[in-house]
């Protein structure tokens, strides 16, 4: 019970899931990211737009602790992009347009491998490749996927972690109707559990599924607006 | 997952995907045989001559298949970007870096049995004077060749010259392996006792270093 006259305690508030000041990242001379300034709450579907080249990419994979900013500072989920890589790791997945898949492993091992490298138990495993219909060559190589398939896969460990945040990176490239099917429901359904998504797209037709887009042009955030506003339009 | 899990399910992911495509020893095993015959045939039916050059020419095969399997075990994880995955996974870098030089060494122990077998025949090698003396030495050498390759395998996987590069960082670093290896073989298989202690001495002292190094600066080689 509160003692009189002492303010009602406030609810703690998450941090947002994505914060950055002032990122800018260089490769070699190359700037890929101009001092870019974002926020996005937690819950939210955010789609990134823009040209090829705009960095999209890059904002992800920084994001994703794969490289670091060259120069501003940010956090995810509350923990430092740099000083908390490992923990930031944990918590966030990232499914590039590059799968990260052994093409001479079969679809269940390198889910099996997934599932070793992150500490998870392998019993999720069948259900991934149901959930994106990949369960009957579940015991055939990689190297025999097509682009989609592949990308099919690549979505399945990312569902393994049920990750806090998830990481798209053009992930409607290549696919077909119903591969893409698939990808907005995994979207969908980290909405229903209240995770964030962040989805980078170059495909100016792309998901109807976001709360939000940023537009990016030539490394820098050239706009934003709540769903269904267009940007690009 | 243990620290050892982790290593073992890095080195069994490595050694299934060598495996099933034989890369490795496909590329070796021809280049090892076509180098003990033209030697062989070279150096002619001096038997002392034969006996005297064939550790050295053991351990050249042993140096070049180093080099094509610890290219290979890297190879696989650039294919479709799949160092990143391992980058982002949250292990300990280090248990990477042992399962990725333990089956370096698992591939080059099973070569080299083939081609201590093609030596022994062609150059007549005794390979029973100092049978454990000589395992040893492979063992050893073996490890210190793998912890070399498994290290700057990863730093040439993201060098934009990377055909060149390797080469050039992993020769030098294993010159001692391949000095001790070569003298602790002509010692064990002549069955004298000589200086063999020495030798091994310093490829115990060389795998030390290295597999130390390799744990501590693994994941910074990872990085961005």
């Amino acid at each position: 019970m509160l003692a009189a006259g002492r303010p009602a305690t406030q609810p703690p508030t998450d941090p947002p899931a994505v914060s950055l000041a002032g990122v800018t990242r260089v490769f070699g001379v190359v700037p890929a990211l101009v001092r870019v300034d974002l926020s996005v709450e937690r819950g939210e579907i955010l789609l990134v737009s823009g040209p090829n080249g705009a960095g999209k990419s890059t904002l992800l994979r920084v994001v994703a602790t794969a490289i670091s900013p060259t120069y501003g500072c940010g956090s995810v989920l509350g923990l430092d992009l740099l000083r908390d890589r490992d923990q930031v790791r944990r918590r966030v997945e990232l499914v590039g347009h590059r799968t990260r898949l052994y093409e001479d492993l079969t679809a269940q091992e390198n889910l099996r491998f997934a599932c070793d490298m992150h500490g998870l138990g392998r019993s999720g495993v069948p259900t991934a490749l149901e959930r994106v219909g990949l369960v009957d060559v579940a015991g055939e190589r990689v190297r025999t996927f097509s682009q989609g398939m592949r990308q099919r896969l690549a979505v399945a460990r990312a569902l393994l972690r049920s990750p806090e945040l998830l990481l798209l990176d053009e992930p409607y490239a290549g696919l077909d109707a119903e591969a893409r099917h698939i990808v907005d429901d995994a979207v969908r359904s980290m909405r229903s559990e209240g995770r964030t998504v962040m989805l980078a797209t170059h495909d100016v037709a792309g998901p109807d599924l976001a709360t939000r887009t940023v537009a990016m042009e030539s490394g820098r955030i050239a706009g934003s607006g709540s769903f269904p506003e267009r940007i690009l339009s | 997952m243990t620290f050892l899990r982790q290593s073992a399910a890095v080195a069994g992911k490595d050694l299934r995907i060598e495996v099933r495509g034989r890369y490795a020893l496909g590329a070796v095993l021809p280049f090892a045989a076509t180098l003990l015959v033209a030697f062989g045939l070279s150096l002619g039916p001096d038997r002392v001559l034969l006996q005297r050059t064939a550790p050295g020419l053991l351990w050249l095969a042993v140096l070049f298949a180093a080099v094509l399997a610890s290219r290979r075990a890297y190879e696989s994880e650039s294919e479709d970007g799949a160092l990143e995955g391992l980058l982002l996974a949250p292990v300990d870098k280090a248990a990477v870096y042992l399962g990725k030089a333990a089956a370096v060494a698992a591939q080059l122990l099973v070569l080299e049995v083939i081609v201590m077998t093609l030596v022994s025949a062609l150059f007549s090698l005794s390979l029973g004077g100092n049978l454990p003396a000589l395992a040893a030495a492979f063992v050893l050498g073996t490890t210190g060749l793998a912890g070399v390759g498994a290290l700057f395998g990863a730093l040439d996987a993201s060098a934009r010259a990377r055909e060149a590069v390797f080469p050039l960082l992993v020769l030098p670093l294993a010159t001692p392996v391949l000095v001790a290896g070569v003298k602790a073989t002509a010692i064990a298989t002549s069955g004298t006792g000589g200086t063999l202690g020495s030798w091994i001495g310093l490829l115990v002292a060389f795998d030390l270093m290295i597999l130390a190094a390799g744990t501590l600066v693994y994941g910074y080689l990872l990085e961005d």
